[in-house]
């Protein structure tokens, strides 16, 4: 069984029947240690939503099992699932998700209170961990009077207020700018390192593998090895190495591309700014397409 | 949850408004509408309740003033004033007819009084006097006013022109009033001086009305005796019966709008606040806990609106006499009971499609992108 907080053992996950089938999930198997960041990307479509809604017991697998603390959850009917989200896991959205008609204090205390906290001992935990997260001045702040930075961590107050095993963060910065995005990311490190509570975090976010502990690459449902990826210098998405559209040489340095139409657009780019004529561009091993 | 359904409640003021103001105007239809009828049933008997008759006998058989006809010999009076506990018998005479006054023509209770009355005579008297005598006639002071006559003015009963000598009060309704002409003029129109149509009873000290009652309809034959409470809960009964379909169309109209209105705002602002529903069921809520906030909702909206709904009737009822002496709101305790369950059935029905809504609800939504 192991000291893993979450284990995932070949979980599948289909949709639909027959000729409409598809499998958004194939066979993933994962250990989350306690206090471990990890971190799941892979290119729109790749199954990382599907598979963090497994995790996070909001979706069934077709197959396999995920256990909690050594507990199977993934058989775990509708009504006792609640209790699990509610007392195990935290949950950090890309769209914040506050509850608009509540200030900051009220949306961390209802969590606290759902769980089965009296009033006053819930707004005492919520003030507590939102003092902690700097919003101690924006207690009786309503959602919309906060920045976006601001919400997001009156979000992680929210996740935490339960004293849960794990936090599931679905693009946590996604909407917000890259100072404000690369806080949050520490912060969420630092819950994990400090607290010892395991972070999973899925995002399309480059900048986000400097924290992380582990980085796994979803793709058609499975994980790939993240060794041999690179990034696309124009649209920022992963390529693997050996299957990227094109390369390309530039003042000594090997660029890879997710398409022609990059590779193309980066030359154009570069040949722009080396307009006085410095740089000698010396395409190389551009693949067969048909390959 | 509670505080969060307050807050959904009164963050969307104008949908709480609507909310709100439809389910007033419902109940408010209903309780006006009982309101009305309380007090048409309170003036339809107020000549009863007012006669200073401790007992009512008419005609055997005939229970009742509204629509009924009484018609006996006004010698029985002798027979009834000879049983015990009787102290005096007033006998009236009473015909459902029109008065002509001016261009006005309105329908009337018109009572003969005769010389003497012991009972039966008009209660309050806004000018003039109370006995009509010969040739006389005492009419509302209301229908006075809509006919812009007033004493000395001649007006037409029976056919026949009578001069106004009194102005009564508390005798007009929305339908009819009541006008009274002596006795002696009464009988001469029906060209029979021996016949009365109700004879009113007044007992003397210490005697039981119901127990003098049974002695009259066991001594005097051809008779029905009742107590005044008696011969006015008949007289209210006849009006309640006529009114019961109109009663019951009306308060399903009421009904059906406040359901509708409830059911509307409540499905509206549940659907409104789906992803902030999702979101709880995400966090672990469970769908007990959501469907508290719905009822929560509900019932505050509804209670709202009762109290909004009853505020109104209860204004509604201060200002109706003041623009007719003829109309007037009579709240009565059992409609606030049947308006109270009304809105408590607008809050369960209201909730039961936003219950379904939320149990149906797929909490993995929230990480479908907006």
């Amino acid at each position: 069984m192991g000291t893993s907080t979450l284990q995932v053992i070949d979980v599948t996950r289909r949709f639909g029947s027959g000729a409409t089938e598809v499998t958004a999930v194939r066979g993933v198997s994962l250990n989350i240690d306690p206090g471990e960041v990890v971190l799941i990307m892979g290119p729109s479509g790749s199954g990382k939503t599907t598979l963090l809604m497994m995790l996070g017991a909001l979706l069934k697998p077709t197959e396999g099992t995920i256990r909690l603390n050594g507990q199977v959850i993934s058989d775990l009917d509708e009504g006792q699932l609640p209790v699990v989200r509610l007392r195990q896991f935290g949950f950090v959205f890309q769209d914040f998700n506050l509850l608009s008609a509540l200030t900051a204090l009220e949306n961390v205390a209802l969590v606290a209170g759902l769980a089965g906290r009296k009033n006053g001992q819930a707004r005492q935990k919520a003030q507590e961990l939102l003092v902690q997260l700097g919003l101690g001045e924006r207690l009786g702040f309503l959602p919309e009077k906060l920045s976006g930075g601001e919400k997001q961590r009156v979000a992680i107050a929210r996740a935490l207020v339960n004293d849960p095993a794990i936090l599931f963060a679905d693009e946590p910065t996604a909407n917000l700018d890259s100072k404000i995005g690369h806080e949050i990311m520490r912060l969420l490190r630092a819950i994990a390192k400090e607290q010892g509570r395991s972070v999973v975090i899925v995002s399309h976010d480059q900048r986000i593998k400097d924290i992380a502990d582990r980085v796994l690459w979803l793709e058609d449902g499975e994980f790939k090895e993240m060794t041999t990826m690179v990034t696309d210098p124009v649209c920022g998405m992963s390529v693997e190495k050996e299957k990227a559209a094109a390369q390309l040489e530039w003042n000594g340095s090997l660029y890879y591309f997710c398409s022609r139409g990059c590779r193309s657009e980066f030359l154009e780019q570069q040949q722009a700014e080396a307009n006085a004529g410095a740089g000698h561009p010396k395409p190389v091993s551009e693949p067969d397409p048909a390959g | 949850m509670t505080r969060l359904a307050l807050r959904n409640l009164f963050q969307s003021r104008a949908r709480l408004a609507i909310s709100v103001g439809g389910v007033a105007l419902a109940l408010m239809l209903i309780l006006a509408l009982d309101a009305v009828l309380g007090w048409i049933e309170r003036r339809v008997t107020a000549y009863i309740d007012a006669s200073q008759a401790d007992i009512w006998v008419s005609q055997e058989g005939v229970r009742n003033m509204h629509m009924a006809s009484s018609s006996f010999s006004s010698s029985l009076a002798t027979g009834v004033a000879r049983v015990a506990g009787v102290e005096s018998v007033t006998p009236i005479l009473y015909l459902t007819n029109v008065v002509e006054a001016g261009a006005e023509r309105t329908v009337a209770y018109v009572i003969g009084l005769p010389d003497g009355a012991r009972a039966g005579m008009p209660w309050i008297i806004r000018s003039g006097r109370a006995n009509p005598g010969r040739d006389g006639a005492v009419i509302d002071q209301g229908i006075a006013e809509a006919s812009g006559i007033g004493l000395g003015d001649t007006v037409e009963i029976l056919g026949e022109e009578f001069e106004v000598v009194g102005l009564s009060g508390g005798t007009g309704s929305l339908t009819n009033s009541i006008a009274f002409i002596s006795g002696r003029d009464f009988a001469d129109l029906l060209a029979n001086p021996r016949v009365a149509s109700y004879l009113l009873v007044r007992l003397g000290p210490g005697a039981s009305a119901r127990e003098v009652a049974r002695r009259i309809e066991a001594q005097v034959r051809g008779v029905t005796a009742q107590t005044r409470e008696e011969f006015a809960a008949q007289e209210r009964r006849v009006v309640r019966d006529m009114s019961t379909d109109l009663m019951a169309i009306m308060n399903l109209v009421g009904f059906l709008i406040g359901l509708a209105v409830m059911s509307l705002t409540v499905y509206t602002a549940t659907l409104g606040r789906r992803s902030e529903y999702g979101v709880l069921k995400a966090l672990g809520a469970r769908n007990r806990d959501l469907y508290l906030t719905v009822g929560v909702q509900a019932l505050v909206s509804v209670a709202l609106g009762l109290v909004v709904g009853l505020t109104f009737t209860l204004a509604l009822a201060q200002i109706m006499p003041l623009l007719s002496s003829n109309m007037g709101l009579e709240l009565r305790l059992q409609a606030l009971g049947k308006a109270g369950a009304a809105a408590l059935l607008f809050a369960g029905a209201a909730a039961l499609l936003p219950i379904r809504q939320i149990r149906e609800l797929d909490p993995a939504l929230v990480f479908r992108r907006k």
